[in-house]
């Protein structure tokens, strides 16, 4: 059983030594390698939730973009730049396993709220774009953020804050992601996803949490009020 | 009217009591196999409805309440269950009144009340603890000048692991009359070096450096922002004082040797690679009469 996938920046290698399969990748310089102890009927190499590297702090992705003034009422969709992480899959039996995580993006971690009722959160700048913007798949996914202030007050938006256990990934010509962001007050924001694929991106990827055993208990989106700024 | 009148209890005199209470022989012999049979089964009943319960309460409360409250609650219910089983079913088992079974009760409390201060005293505390959860398994912790990972929260004692790997136990009610530290409570905690430079170098270009280095490290927090400025200003150097926040669950910020010793010898290495080195002690001595020092001049063209 063998297999091989390279590029400039990442190259990935399943290869049997006398019945024992050795993985190995290096991404840009990152390595890793390890033997398998059992077989398997398929490898799945797939973008995953962005908030597993280096290791896992969080389950928050947060990403910071230039001033948006929404006045009340008002309706807008941008495009945003999100990190992406990818994952190793290894299918046996009907069962999807996952082997290993690894990505291009830059990590950066930062602190949402105060430092006693805060989140810690994969932090990640974007630009603003209204059309769709040209992303390198192995590094950066694109969002379609749909922003609407539902509040009596014209809100600064400047940064957007997601729980990844309620995310839908989606990949194709690209990895995307569709979200709402419901401005509720100044102080008040719901960031939501949504379940349906976008036209270019057709395939709905592993959730990374489902894989890993853990139960998704929230699906109903992250309240942000720690302000929009 | 006697306190037992208030309970419109039936024991008029002590003699009543004395009649009441047969002698241990008496008593066991009346007991039938049966009836200890119901006694047994009914503990069983008791010990496993206690684990059911406590399943459900883990199942249903987990994501409200730490392990060690959970562990905590359940230990309580379970005990609890058994007591109430044994409370209604010895009397009937030994044909003792309600009376003096109170009685007896009363009597062990007292008892224990008088010889365990302590222990009510831990388990008071312990309590206290629970309820006021200051910290939880796995939190790194100082109190009483102890610091450590905390390993188990129990009812009597918390057990802490300290960084050089020694196991210490501390009493609840010595933890709850002390300070305590939790180094995990918040999401993300500050840290504050110390660094000296030349007074020949450069300020701006150093605090440059490290705000570099604190910008590309993945685990210094973007928000709030870290900050480099001058502190102080010394005999022999020049302090940048650095402080960055990072995320409290992260395995350095454990204890804060792991976290020097990630963070700063980057920064030592980036300085000195541009040039900006660590000062030396250093003093300028002046004498109030100049010596004259003769100077061999001749070795010297030598």
């Amino acid at each position: 059983m063998g297999f091989s996938y390279a590029d400039p920046n990442i190259r990935i290698q399943l290869t049997d030594n006398a019945g024992l399969i050795k993985y190995e990748r290096d991404c840009a310089g990152q390595k890793e390698s390890r033997y398998l102890g059992r077989t398997f009927s398929a490898i799945h190499i797939l973008p995953v939730e962005p908030v597993n590297l280096p290791e896992t702090l969080t389950h928050f992705l947060e990403i910071s973009f230039p001033s948006l003034l929404i006045s009340p009422g008002a309706e807008q969709t941008v495009y945003l730049k999100f990190p992406v992480e990818i994952g190793v899959f290894l299918e046996s039996g009907g069962k999807t396993d996952p082997l290993d995580v690894f990505s291009l993006a830059p990590v950066k971690f930062s602190l949402y709220g105060s430092p006693s009722s805060g989140v810690i959160t994969r932090w990640y700048e974007s630009d603003l774009y209204t059309d769709i913007p040209v992303t390198d798949p192995h590094r950066e996914g694109l969002m379609s953020l749909h922003i609407k202030n539902s509040g009596t007050e014209t809100t600064t938006v400047s940064r957007a804050v997601f729980d990844s256990s309620s995310m839908s990934l989606f990949y194709g010509d690209r990895v995307a992601m569709t979200a709402t962001m419901e401005i509720l007050s100044p102080l008040i924001a719901h960031t939501t996803f949504s379940d349906t694929a976008p036209a270019d991106c057709p395939n709905r990827a592993i959730d990374l949490y489902l894989a890993r055993g853990f139960s998704i208990t929230n699906r109903k989106g992250y309240f942000m009020e720690a302000g929009t700024i | 009217m006697n306190i037992l009148g208030l309970f419109n209890l039936t024991v008029p005199s002590a003699t009543d009591v004395e009649s009441t209470v047969t002698s241990d022989n008496d008593i066991f012999a009346s007991i039938s196999p049966r009836e200890i049979l119901i006694f047994i089964v009914g503990i069983i009943a008791a010990y496993i409805l206690g684990l059911v319960i406590s399943h459900h309460i883990r199942v249903r409360m987990s994501h409200r309440l730490k392990k060690d409250q959970l562990d905590i609650l359940t230990g309580i219910i379970r005990a609890v269950l058994i007591i109430v089983v044994i409370g209604i079913s010895l009397p009937g088992l030994l044909d003792l009144s309600v009376t003096i079974i109170l009685i007896g009760l009363v009597a062990i409390i007292a008892i224990i009340g008088v010889s365990s201060q302590k222990v009510i005293s831990n388990m008071v505390a312990g309590l206290a603890l629970l309820y006021e959860s200051p910290f939880a398994t796995g939190d790194f912790i100082s109190t009483g000048g102890v610091s450590g990972t905390v390993v188990s929260v129990r009812l009597f004692s918390v057990r802490i692991r300290t960084t050089d790997g020694v196991y210490v136990h501390i009493p609840n009610d010595q933890i709850y009359s002390t300070t305590v530290s939790n180094n995990h409570a918040n999401v993300a905690r500050r840290y504050v070096y110390s660094v000296g430079i030349r007074y020949q170098d450069d300020v701006k270009k150093a605090e440059g450096i490290i705000e570099k280095i604190l910008e590309t490290y993945t685990f210094v927090l973007k928000n709030p922002a870290p900050a480099v400025f001058v502190s102080d200003i010394t005999a022999d150097s020049v302090v940048l004082m650095i402080r960055a926040w990072f995320p409290s669950n992260w395995k350095l910020t454990q204890d804060d040797i792991s976290l020097s010793i990630a963070i700063l010898p980057r920064i030592k290495d980036a300085l000195e690679a541009a040039g900006i080195e660590m000062p030396y002690a250093q003093r300028v001595i002046w004498f109030a009469n100049q010596p004259t020092i003769p100077i061999d001049t001749a070795s010297k063209q030598r």
